[in-house]
């Protein structure tokens, strides 16, 4: 259980699933400004199953995406923003 | 005198019947007391051959090869029937023992004084019952590549083993044989040296591991005479030159490649060899990275350093894109997905001392089995040979596109401050982080065991600037162990130690040690109350289960009553505080500063944010009834 905890471990265990794959969508990510930099952007690293469960404000997206920064994630500001819009927009806290 | 003098350097008698036979013979005893201080370094050293019989107890001709295989320090817990070694100690101060009060994080310990120090060290535990509670770092310095050697007896004696006694587990070094790079059985007590010295080289023969000595308890007491051989005696001094012929073709694939790449890794460091692969990236304008490991063994300031791989594939990097050649230099390359971390239509160069992990995942074109100094040595006389004035100028080319690209990563990885919950309070990781970053000393020995913690802001240099030291095995518990030991091996450099909450209650013991022997230690406890790694690894496995429907989760929550770091520090004896907002942490660390420089360690109990998805402002906690 110990090594489970392991941040890095989660990290490539979340994208060894992806490794599989091409780097595309799964259904749910409705096409709205911001989803084109977000599907660019994060799906570099993570499967879908980051987002369809989450659901917060667009503060709190920003704040998610700056940590991603901090784990090395090379972002614009303008990047950012487009992708804080496009989650606050679709998986904000009142979006189902 | 002289008799007496000759029989004391030959083990005849005492340290304590020499003593006496001085005061007999007419000297004072504060004479008789300096005579034998004088003689004490003689009697324990070597002929010129390296060779010597001991006579004495089991654990006399123990602690003997253990001073002739170079150990200073010894990493151990009580053990009863290791009195024959303990009374040898008393003799033998050159041989220090440090108690620590639980086998992991002293062995953890043990472990980071080998790693920061390049020296030899011993960890001893009680039987099988200790044994165990040291085995989860036994695993770490297995996975780590780490030369650390165990040793426990079997509390069962030859006349009356297997009778299913005291302590007793049958084949207890059996236990430990797929973690150790050999694990073996003394049967008589003269071999308890030849056991010990085997142990050492085994673990101290590259690629380095760990191995474990054993023997029955009774032949610590029983009196032998056994050879005692220095450690370089029996030392192969594996430094291993690669196949010419593999270095040309390398230095061939290099030379031509469009867009060659590096990887580093540990050996890089151990061969103290960045300033040679520094050299090679140089000549060849060539981008670096590296894969997972307990160092960084690349400069991050310079300007080829593209940054680590994100998540174990190359394919992963913001830049390059499409490398066509790529080279290991001494990285275990660690595996966790079913992709290769390099595809198969890229051209790989594999330089390390590990052959038994070349060629298992990826692809090899070259391999280059070597010492990584000696093998970036050749390869870098190989590729001069071959550098033409267009060859030359294309790497210089490609060293500005390189540039362009770290400048402008520099510039997008600073701006983890603008961070809207930048100044919050309980405090972002991330914040906490860079608050070390502005803090530690330019050549900071920075231990870190925080999960979902990243290391930025630190810009590591192996030559001469901050150092890593990384929990890549994973055994949680290590963090608190490992920069006592660090701190231990390093007394003058600044020591600090990143641990997460979960990882820190694994093994907070080493505090005890680190406030008995003043290292003074910085520990930081990114304190968020959970199991932030594992919360979010069940929800991307089941996001739209019950678990996230309802809040109900079983494994994460380690709040309600919090528990408070700084009153476990202050319990091991560590001044200690907790701090709540970014002014608190950086008042902090200016106590913990003051602190160190006095002597003593400091903790500090950060208190930082549960991010992620679904955490409730107070989560649930399962009935019991």
């Amino acid at each position: 259980m110990r090594i489970l905890l392991a941040a890095l471990g989660i990290v490539f265990a979340s994208c060894a699933a992806l490794a599989q794959r091409p780097a595309k969508p799964a259904p749910g990510f409705p096409d709205a400004p911001g989803k084109e930099t977000l599907v660019a952007k994060c799906f570099q690293c993570h499967g879908p199953n980051m987002w369809t469960a989450q659901r917060q404000d667009r503060r709190a997206w920003e704040s998610t995406l700056y940590r991603m920064v901090g784990r090395g994630a090379l972002w614009s500001e303008e990047e950012i923003k487009a992708m804080a819009d496009y989650l606050g927009a679709v998986y904000g806290k009142s979006a189902r | 005198m002289r008799e007496l003098v000759a029989r004391y350097l030959s083990h005849s008698i005492s340290r304590r019947a020499f003593l006496t036979g001085l005061t007999r013979a007419g000297l004072t005893l504060a004479a008789a007391r300096s005579v034998v201080e004088s003689v004490v370094p003689a009697a324990h050293a070597q002929d010129a051959e390296g060779v010597r019989i001991v006579e004495g107890t089991g654990g006399e001709c123990f602690a003997e090869q253990l001073i002739a295989s170079g150990v200073k320090y010894v990493f151990g817990n009580s053990a009863s029937e290791d009195a024959t070694f303990y009374e040898a100690l008393v003799d033998r101060p050159q041989l220090k023992y440090i108690l620590t009060p639980h086998e992991g994080p002293g062995a953890a310990m043990a472990a980071g004084y080998v790693k920061a120090s390049g020296e030899p060290t011993l960890v001893m535990q009680a039987a099988v019952v200790g044994l165990a509670n040291a085995i989860g770092q036994m695993f770490n310095a297995y996975k780590e590549q780490t030369p650390l050697v165990f040793y426990s007896y079997r509390t069962d004696q030859t006349g009356r083993a297997g009778r299913d006694g005291f302590e007793e587990v049958a084949n207890q070094e059996a236990i430990v044989a797929p973690l150790t790079k050999y694990a073996w059985l003394a049967r008589r007590a003269d071999m308890i040296p030849e056991t010990v010295r085997r142990a050492f080289k085994a673990a101290w023969t590259p690629p380095f591991g760990p191995t474990y000595a054993s023997w029955h308890s009774d032949l610590n007491d029983e009196t032998t005479r056994a050879e005692v051989v220095l450690q370089s005696k029996v030392d192969p001094r594996m430094r291993v030159r690669p196949n010419p012929a593999e270095v040309e073709r390398a230095a061939k694939l290099l030379v031509e490649a469009r867009m060659p790449l590096m990887i580093v890794g540990d050996e890089v460091t151990r061969a103290k060899a960045s300033a040679k692969a520094e050299k090679l990236a140089v000549l060849l304008g060539m981008a670096v990275t590296q894969a997972r490991q307990i160092h960084a063994s690349f400069p991050e300031a310079h300007p080829l350093w593209v940054g680590v791989l994100p998540v174990g594939r190359i394919s992963s990097l913001d830049y390059p894109k499409n490398p066509d050649v790529v080279i290991n230099v001494g990285n275990k390359l660690q595996h966790n997905s079913a992709t290769p971390m390099i595809g198969r239509g890229v051209k790989f160069i594999d330089l390390r001392i590990d052959s038994a992990s070349m060629g298992n995942v990826i692809a090899t074109d070259v391999p280059l089995v070597a010492d990584v100094a000696h093998g970036l040595d050749d390869l870098t006389a190989a590729v001069e040979q071959l550098l033409t004035t267009s060859i030359r100028q294309k790497a210089a080319d490609r060293a500005q596109e390189v540039r362009r690209f770290s400048d402008r990563a520099r510039t997008l990885r600073a701006m983890v401050v603008k961070n809207p919950n930048w100044d919050a309070s309980p405090m972002l990781a991330d914040r906490v982080t860079w608050e070390l970053g502005q803090f530690a000393d330019r050549d900071a020995i920075i231990v870190h065991e925080a999960g979902s913690v990243t290391p930025h802001g630190f810009d590591f240099d192996p030559g001469g600037g901050r150092e890593l030291f990384y929990y890549y095995g994973a055994h949680l518990g290590s963090g608190v162990g490992t920069a006592a030991g660090v701190k231990l091996a390093r007394p003058r450099q600044q020591v600090i130690c990143l641990v997460g909450d979960g990882s820190f209650i694994f093994g907070p013991t080493a505090l005890w040690n680190m406030a008995r022997l003043e290292l003074p230690v910085i520990t930081v406890v990114y304190n968020n109350h959970a199991y932030s790694g594992p919360h979010s690894r069940v929800i991307e496995k089941l996001p739209q289960g019950r678990m996230v429907e309802t809040g109900h989760f079983f494994h994460d929550y380690l709040g309600n009553p919090d528990m408070n770091m700084a009153w476990i520090a202050k319990g091991f004896g560590v001044e200690a505080e907790v701090a709540r907002s970014p002014a608190e942490l950086t008042a902090a660390l200016g106590r913990a500063r003051r602190s160190t420089l006095d002597g003593k360690p400091y903790l500090i109990d950060a208190q930082v944010a549960r991010v992620g998805v679904a955490w409730a402002d107070k989560p649930w906690i399962p009935p019991i009834a």
